[in-house]
C-alpha cells in the first residue's frame, strides 16, 4: 500500500485536518475535478495517482451495483473502479480523451474513480469554505464533506470515508 | 495498565511469538508424561525451563500478572524437582499446569489482541497452584533431599574457593541401605552448612549407590565457616552407622568430588544433569533460591537455561538437552506478511516477465539471442517461484499435535477411552492454509470423541471392537492437493436418525426415499444440524459441522463425510497445496476471459446440436457416457451478451467438484496456464461475489484481469 502511493501522500495525513485554524493559512490542497458542469475535490492525502481509463474487468455479480464498473490493474494490484457520475445519478457518457481514474486510498482499501476531466490543484483556505448547514443530513450531499467558494466557482470536497464505506443507493 | 511499556513495541511480537511456542512445547511434554504417569527428571527439568523462561520474558515486558503466574507454576515443579517421591498422584499436578497452560494461552491470545490489554486476574488458579505445592511439599515424608539433578555438576573444581572442606564418609559394614542414610545425612549436614557437591549424585534412583558408597565411601563439599566446619564434623562423627570419615580437601579445590562424577557417570546422566544445573550454585538449597535463578538469568532469555551450562561439560550435547536446541539455531522466525509481500512480488515478476517475453511489439522479429536469454529468465524465475513456495510449506504437525490435547481433555471429561493416532504430519501445506486448519480440526476431533465413539465400553465389545477407540488424523497430499482424514471407529452416522432429524428441521428438498446414503451422511454438514439430542460443553448446539464446512471452503477445500454404521465416520478434508498459484484453463466469453481450474476440469468437448437433451422448462443437458449432466451457459449465467450461443459454434467443459457435476458452455478455450490467484479487493467484499461463482480474479500476461471461476459454487447457483 504504502509504496504505491505518490509524493502526494506524503504531506498530511488523512483525518489530520479535522484542526482547521481561523487563520488565512492553507488547510490542505485539493484536487479538483469535473463531472459534468460541476466541479468537485478531494484532499490531495487520499491522492495515490491519476491515471486514464485502463482496460476494466466487469465483475459479473448480480450484487454488485452498477456504478461499480468492475476491476483494473493498477501496476500488478486488482483495484474496483467507481463511475462518478453514475455515483451522483448522472447519465454516463462514453468515455473519451479527458477522462480520468483517480486512485484514492483510504487505510487498506484502494478505488478507482471515473471522472470526466481532472482539472487542477488548489490550495484549501479556511476564508474559503463556505458555512452551510449540516450537510450530511440531505441524502444527496451526504458525500460532500465541505464546500468551498473560489473566485471562478463553487467546489464541492468530497468526503472519501463516505464514498468508500457508505455507497448504499 | 497499559498494554505494552514504551519501548517494548518491537519485542512483543517476538514475546508472543516464543511464548507460544514454549507453551506448546510445555503441552507436549505434559501429554507425553501423562501417557507415562510419570515425570522424568528431563521432563521436569525441561518444564523448569520453560517456566523460567515464560517468567523471564513476561517480567521483561512488563507482564506482572503473567510472571506471577509462571513463577508459582515454577515453584511447582521446583518442588516437584528436589522431591520427586512426593509426587505419588500425579493427576492433579496435570489439571493444575493445563489449566495454567490454557490460562496463558488466553493470555498471550488477550495480549496479541486489539485494543486494550488488561491483566487477567489469576488469584483463584495462583491460589490452588500453592495449595498443590504446599501438598507436594508436605506429601511423603521420604528424605527429600535427592535432588541429584539440581546440583551443579558442572560446576568445576574452581569454584570451590575458600571455607570449602570435603568429607569422604564411610558407614559401618553390612549396616545396609547406606545410599538412605547417606542422604539423611546429607540433609543433616544442610542444616548446617551450604553443601556445595557430593557422590554419588542419584541416591535414591541408583541401584549402585549402595555399593559406591560401600566401596568408596560418600563424598560431600560443603562451605561453612571454621568454626562451623567443626560442627559439621562433629555432627557426621555422631551420626549413626558412621564408621569412619576423612577430610579430604580443606580450603582447596573440591576438584575430587568432581573428577568422581564426570568420569564414573555415564554419558547420558552427565549430560542431563549438565543441562538442568542452573546458573547460580545456590540452587540446589532453598526454595528460596528460585528467585535468584531469575536474577541471574539473561534478562531477555533468548538461550534456554540448559545452554549456559553446556559448555562446561563438552558432554551435554549428546542427547536430548542437545536435541531440544539444536532445530532452532537453522531456522529463523519471519513476519508472515513480509513472506506475503515476497510471494506477492515474485508474482508480479512472473506476470511482468511474459509480459516482456510475448510483448506484442516482438512480434515477426528474429530474435535468437533474446529467446535464449528469455529461457534462461525463465527457467530462473520458475525456480524462484517454487522456493518461494516452499518457504511458505509448514508441516501439518503443529495442528496435529495440538489435538492431543483436545482429545486428552475430552478422554477426562466424557470418561471414554481413546488414543488419537497420527500419521503422515511431515505433509507439507501453505501456512496460511495451516493456519486456517487448526479450528476445524479441532471441532472434527471432538465431534469423533463426543459424537462418534460409542458412550460404552460394553457397547463396543459386543461390536468386538477393542474397549479403547482409537481417532486418526493422516495427511497425505496427492496431485495439488492434501487429503486430510479425520477418523474414528466409533457407531457411525445413523442414516436413519440423520433423516429423520433432517425431516424435522425442514432441510429436505426430495423424498427421504430419494436421498443416497452419502447424501444423507452429508447432511450433517447442513447449518442448523445436530443429532445430539443433549447439548454438550464440546458439541451439539448443531453449529460446528457447518462451521467447519465454511472453514474449509474458505481457504479453497471441501469437506466430506463417509461412514458406515457401526463401524465409524471418516472425515475427508481436501485442500489445495497452496491458495496462491493455481493451474488453470482459460476460457473466452464474448471479451471476457475466465480461468478454471485444471483439477475441476474433467474434459472438454465439441457436440452437434442434436446431442443437447432439452427439458420441459429451459434446461439443457447433455448425454455424457450414460450419464446426464445439466450443461451452464457461461454467457447467461454471468450476463454477458455474447455472439456465441450455438452449442455448435462454442465449447464444452465438463466439470466436477465435490461430487457435483456440470457441463459448461464457453465461446473458446485459450489454452492452459499457471495464474497467480489474487483475492478481490476489500472494497468488493461487501457483495457476494464467491455466491455468484467466481472465487477470485489473476493477472493475466498482457496486463488485463481476468476472473477465476468457483466451479463449486457456480453450480451451486444453477
Amino acid at each position: 500500500m504504502a509504496n504505491t502511493s505518490s509524493l502526494f501522500a506524503q504531506n498530511v495525513k488523512p483525518g489530520e485536518k479535522s484542526v482547521r485554524p481561523e487563520k488565512e493559512e492553507e488547510i490542505t490542497k485539493a484536487l479538483t475535478f469535473a463531472i459534468g458542469e460541476q466541479v468537485y475535490g478531494i484532499e490531495i492525502p487520499y491522492v495515490v495517482e491519476i491515471l486514464g481509463v485502463p482496460k476494466i474487468t466487469r465483475v459479473p455479480c448480480a450484487e454488485v451495483p452498477y456504478f461499480i464498473k468492475g476491476i483494473i490493474n493498477v501496476r500488478s494490484r486488482v483495484v474496483p473502479v467507481v463511475n462518478m457520475r453514475s455515483c451522483f445519478g448522472k447519465e454516463e457518457i462514453e468515455y473519451n480523451e479527458k477522462t480520468c481514474t483517480i486512485i484514492v486510498a483510504l487505510n487498506d482499501i484502494t478505488v478507482g474513480l471515473i471522472v470526466d476531466e481532472v482539472l487542477e490543484v488548489l490550495s484549501v483556505m479556511q476564508k474559503n469554505i463556505a458555512k452551510t448547514p449540516d450537510l450530511n443530513n440531505v441524502n444527496e450531499n451526504r458525500f460532500i464533506e465541505y464546500i468551498l467558494e473560489m473566485n471562478d466557482g463553487t467546489k464541492l470536497i468530497l468526503n472519501i470515508k463516505k464514498i468508500i464505506f457508505d455507497n448504499e443507493f | 495498565m497499559s498494554k505494552i511499556e514504551s519501548g517494548m513495541e518491537s519485542m512483543i511480537d517476538m514475546y508472543i511469538f516464543e511464548t507460544n511456542t514454549l507453551l506448546e512445547q510445555l503441552d507436549e511434554i505434559l501429554l507425553k508424561t501423562e501417557e507415562a504417569q510419570t515425570f522424568t527428571g528431563d521432563d521436569i527439568n525441561e518444564i523448569f525451563r520453560i517456566m523460567h523462561t515464560v517468567k523471564g520474558s513476561s517480567a521483561m515486558m512488563g507482564f506482572d500478572e503473567l510472571q506471577l503466574l509462571a513463577h508459582k507454576g515454577e515453584e511447582l515443579f521446583f518442588i516437584i524437582r528436589e522431591k520427586p517421591d512426593n509426587l505419588s498422584d500425579v493427576s492433579f499436578v496435570y489439571d493444575l499446569v493445563f489449566r495454567m497452560s490454557d490460562l496463558f494461552k488466553a493470555e498471550v491470545e488477550l495480549i496479541q489482541g486489539e485494543g486494550e490489554y488488561v491483566a487477567t486476574d489469576f488469584s483463584a488458579v495462583l491460589s490452588d497452584l500453592e495449595k498443590g505445592a504446599a501438598i507436594l511439599t508436605s506429601e511423603g515424608g521420604v528424605i527429600p533431599e535427592t535432588a541429584s539433578l539440581s546440583s551443579p555438576a558442572a560446576s568445576g573444581g574452581g569454584e570451590f574457593g575458600e571455607g570449602f572442606m570435603t568429607v569422604r564418609i564411610y558407614f559401618q559394614e553390612g549396616c545396609k541401605m547406606e545410599n538412605l542414610r547417606s542422604s539423611m545425612l546429607l540433609n543433616k549436614i544442610r542444616e548446617e552448612a551450604d553443601v556445595k557437591d557430593f557422590y554419588p549424585k542419584d541416591l535414591e534412583g541408583d541401584p549402585n549407590a549402595s555399593d559406591i558408597i560401600v566401596e568408596e565411601g560418600f563424598t560431600v563439599t560443603f562451605k561453612a565457616d571454621p568454626e562451623e566446619n567443626g560442627a559439621v564434623l562433629k555432627l557426621i562423627e555422631n551420626a549413626i552407622n558412621v564408621e569412619s570419615y576423612e577430610v579430604i580437601h580443606n580450603n582447596a579445590s573440591g576438584q575430587s568430588g568432581s573428577d568422581q562424577v564426570a568420569a564414573s557417570e555415564n554419558e547420558n546422566e552427565a549430560s542431563i544433569a549438565a543441562a538442568v544445573s542452573l546458573p547460580t550454585d545456590s540452587a540446589a538449597t532453598s526454595g528460596a533460591s528460585v528467585q535468584s535463578v531469575v536474577e541471574n538469568a539473561p534478562a531477555p532469555v533468548k538461550i534456554p537455561s540448559s545452554d549456559t551450562a553446556a559448555p562446561a561439560t563438552p558432554t551435554s550435547n549428546t542427547n536430548q538437552a542437545a536435541h531440544l536446541n539444536t532445530g532452532k539455531q537453522s531456522i529463523i522466525s519471519v513476519n508472515l506478511a513480509k513472506l506475503d509481500q515476497l510471494h506477492d512480488i515474485v508474482g508480479e515478476i512472473i506476470t511482468t516477465e511474459s509480459m516482456v517475453i510475448s510483448n506484442p511489439e516482438l512480434e515477426g522479429l528474429k530474435l535468437e539471442s533474446f529467446l535464449k536469454s528469455a529461457r534462461e529468465l525463465k527457467k530462473l524465475t520458475d525456480e524462484l517461484q517454487d522456493t518461494v513456495m516452499s518457504i511458505r510449506m509448514v508441516p501439518l504437525a503443529g495442528p496435529f499435535q495440538k489435538m492431543n490435547r483436545i482429545v486428552r481433555d475430552m478422554k477426562v471429561k466424557l470418561g471414554k477411552d481413546a488414543e488419537l493416532k497420527i500419521e503422515g504430519e511431515s505433509t507439507e501445506v501453505d501456512k496460511t492454509i495451516v493456519d486456517s486448519l487448526n479450528d476445524p480440526l479441532m471441532h472434527l476431533v471432538r465431534n469423533c470423541m463426543d459424537h462418534g465413539i460409542e458412550d460404552s465400553v460394553e457397547e463396543r465389545l459386543e461390536k468386538g471392537k477393542p474397549a479403547k477407540a482409537t481417532v486418526t488424523l493422516n495427511a497425505v497430499s496427492s496431485s495439488g492437493e492434501v487429503v486430510i482424514t479425520v477418523s474414528d471407529d466409533g457407531k457411525g452416522i445413523d442414516t436413519e436418525k440423520v433423516l429423520h432429524k433432517a425431516e424435522m428441521n425442514g432441510l429436505l428438498l426430495k423424498l427421504p426415499s430419494e436421498y443416497t446414503e452419502r447424501e444423507i451422511q452429508n447432511m450433517i454438514l447442513l447449518p442448523g444440524f445436530s443429532t445430539n439430542d443433549v447439548v454438550t460443553e464440546f458439541s451439539g448446539r448443531g453449529v460446528g459441522m457447518d462451521v467447519v464446512r465454511d472453514n474449509i471452503e474458505k481457504c479453497g477445500g471441501s469437506l466430506t463425510v463417509e461412514s458406515k454404521h457401526g463401524f465409524g465416520t471418516t472425515f475427508i478434508i481436501k485442500i489445495p497445496l497452496t491458495l496462491a498459484i493455481i493451474q488453470g484453463m482459460e476460457v473466452k466469453v464474448d471479451d471476457t476471459v475466465f480461468v478454471i481450474p485444471i483439477s475441476t476440469i474433467r474434459q472438454s468437448f465439441k457436440v452437434q446440436n442434436s446431442e443437447i437433451i432439452k427439458d420441459t422448462q429451459r434446461g439443457e443437458m447433455i448425454m455424457i457416457r450414460g450419464q446426464c449432466y445439466p450443461i451452464m451457459r457461461l454467457h447467461e449465467n454471468f450476463a454477458i451478451p455474447s455472439e456465441v450461443t450455438d452449442f455448435e459454434d462454442g465449447i464444452l467443459l465438463l466439470v466436477e467438484t465435490d461430487g457435483k457435476s456440470a457441463c459448461l458452455f464457453a465461446d473458446r478455450l485459450i489454452g492452459e496456464q499457471q495464474v497467480v490467484v489474487k483475492p478481490f479487493p476489500a472494497y468488493l467484499g461487501r457483495y457476494n461475489i464467491k455466491g455468484a461463482g467466481l472465487s477470485g480474479c489473476t493477472i493475466m500476461g498482457d496486463g488485463s484481469i481476468s476472473l477465476i471461476i468457483d466451479v463449486a459454487n457456480l453450480i451451486e447457483v444453477y
